[in-house]
């Protein structure tokens, strides 16, 4: 039996979080950790690389108001991008519940949350919105 | 060695030179802690079974980075507009993963040109994880008018 | 006459494939896997307003519709949906009553077949393991491109038993998988009706492009 997900959490805000500034170590580090693309020439501009904005994110991973779950996963993203993330840059994250629904797989009824995150700069710039699956049950 | 490849001379049904690794549990907890997602469940064994799983498992994002890295390999210069990813089977470590490409959409104009990806990581078996899709673009033209 | 039976566009929440990118992919892949359409079976839904038939003759190509639902026997695919079966069953319901929902299609005018049959918990053959058979069946899926090692192997004691023809699809969420596997029919098909009515009546099979489309690479 899938968790029952209380629609009314539909548009609802998530999670509003500012991170940042974003340091050269911490591009420098997840470049390092996943070769996504090549570091930099000294001298040259530091850009993060395009996944590293899913470190745009608060430390919620799931509604308050869910209650009771066993496990929840990540069960996928769409992400649009937008301008680059460059060191200095200070990251403005808000989070609401853009769907709900359940559906059947090889492992059972699972109950998912799309979470809508749109990431902004401190220029109010576009830097990506990223729709995050999260499947519980 | 990733082939890189010119737009011009890529077309719907290319195949991209497949990435082909195996990832360690270091390397998985390392991106956990780059990621900022240090869940016990990425960072070893014995936290992964802590939250009832039998091992330890790579964040989904990981491999959302691993079809970046294809890509950029893949299209020096060009700039990622979007990247999908559907996470079927947790990614483990310690098991040899190929992470593919094929070209199934090229678009031309003077508005901007891209291309769309589908993009697979699968198991030695063959077996699909991860499905995905990415579109790429081209950085748009230089005009005397942007060249000030 | 060969159609991709099993196929899902951006409609449905997990695919990312356009109509269109589909199109264009066929048209480039032809010698590889040679369909001569597909029918869009979404998730958990029924849009009778979509229309392809602008993009049909664009790529001269039969795109028809059709619905993949969940029911408390795995998932379903249903063919020549309707606006009476539609107010008779939530498709958007995850526990459909599969010993209702297949019998009621066909009286209708449709049919519905249990499609990947192998595969754990959503598949048919798990259920019939320890509940009675479904009345009503005429087909199953057979071949389906998203099937893992062992679970398409699985169906052919099911078909056997319970002398259900067979039919094959890909189903496909990625544009580049669509018509991996298909169903090979004797006749021409020209409409859903068409298709309906052969599905019930025999003369056709599943057929398995993924080693052509593999060599092709």
């Amino acid at each position: 039996m899938s968790l029952q997900i209380d629609r009314a959490l539909l548009g609802q805000e998530f999670e509003r979080v500012v991170i940042g500034p974003v340091t050269a170590e911490e591009i420098l580090e997840y470049i390092a950790a996943t070769a996504e693309i090549a570091a930099p020439a000294a001298g040259a501009d530091l850009v993060a690389p395009p996944t590293f904005v899913v470190r745009a994110r608060g430390n919620l991973f799931k509604p308050p108001r869910l209650g009771e779950i066993q496990l929840g996963f990540d069960a996928g993203k769409d992400i649009e991008f937008g301008v680059p993330i460059r060191p200095g840059d200070v990251l403005t994250s808000l989070a609401t519940v853009h769907d709900i629904y359940e559906k059947t797989g090889r492992s059972g009824s699972m109950s998912f949350i799309v979470l809508r995150t749109v990431v902004t700069n401190q220029r109010e710039e576009l830097v990506a919105v990223v729709d995050q699956r999260m499947m519980y049950r | 060695m990733v082939e890189q490849l010119d737009f011009d001379h890529v077309d719907v049904g290319h195949e991209l030179c497949p990435l082909r690794l195996t990832l360690t549990g270091e390397q998985v907890a390392r991106y956990a802690h780059a990621a900022r997602l240090q869940a016990g469940r990425f960072m070893s064994d014995d936290g992964a079974r802590r939250e009832g799983l039998p091992g330890q498992i790579a964040p989904g994002n990981m491999s959302l980075a691993l079809f970046s890295r294809l890509i950029g390999q893949s299209f020096p210069g060009m700039r990622l507009r979007h990247l999908s990813a559907t996470f079927r089977v947790p990614l483990q470590p310690r098991q040899r993963i190929t992470v593919r490409g094929v070209v199934t959409e090229k678009h031309v104009s003077d508005q901007g040109s891209f291309l769309d990806c589908d993009l697979v990581l699968e198991s030695e078996e063959g077996e699909r994880w991860v499905t995905g899709t990415a579109r790429v673009a081209l950085p748009p033209p230089c005009t005397a008018a942007s060249r000030g | 006459m060969i159609l991709d039976l099993h196929t899902h566009s951006e409609a449905s929440e997990d695919s990312r494939a356009t109509v269109e990118a589909y199109l264009k992919w066929l048209a480039r892949k032809r010698e590889a896997v040679p369909i001569d359409g597909f029918v869009l079976t979404e998730h958990r839904q029924w849009d009778p307003a979509r229309d392809y038939r602008a993009l049909e003759d664009r790529y001269g190509m039969l795109i028809l519709r059709g619905a993949e639902v969940e029911t408390d026997y795995g998932h379903v695919l249903v063919f020549g949906v309707t606006d009476e079966m539609t107010r008779h069953f939530n498709f958007g319901d995850i526990r459909l009553p599969a010993r209702e929902l297949i019998p009621a299609v066909t009286r209708l005018g449709g049919i519905a077949l249990p499609c990947h049959p192998g595969r754990p918990t959503i598949g048919l053959c798990e259920h019939y393991e320890h509940k009675p058979p479904i009345e009503g069946v005429v087909a199953v899926e057979a071949l389906n491109g998203g099937s893992r090692r062992g679970e398409d192997e699985r169906v052919r004691e099911l078909i056997e038993g319970h002398g259900y023809r067979a039919v094959g699809g890909s189903d496909s969420h990625l544009v580049s998988f669509i018509g991996v596997c298909a169903t090979e029919f004797d006749r021409d098909i020209r409409d859903i009706d068409d298709l309906v009515q052969t599905l019930h009546a025999g003369g056709y099979r599943p057929v398995d492009f993924r080693a052509r489309l593999q060599a092709s690479a």
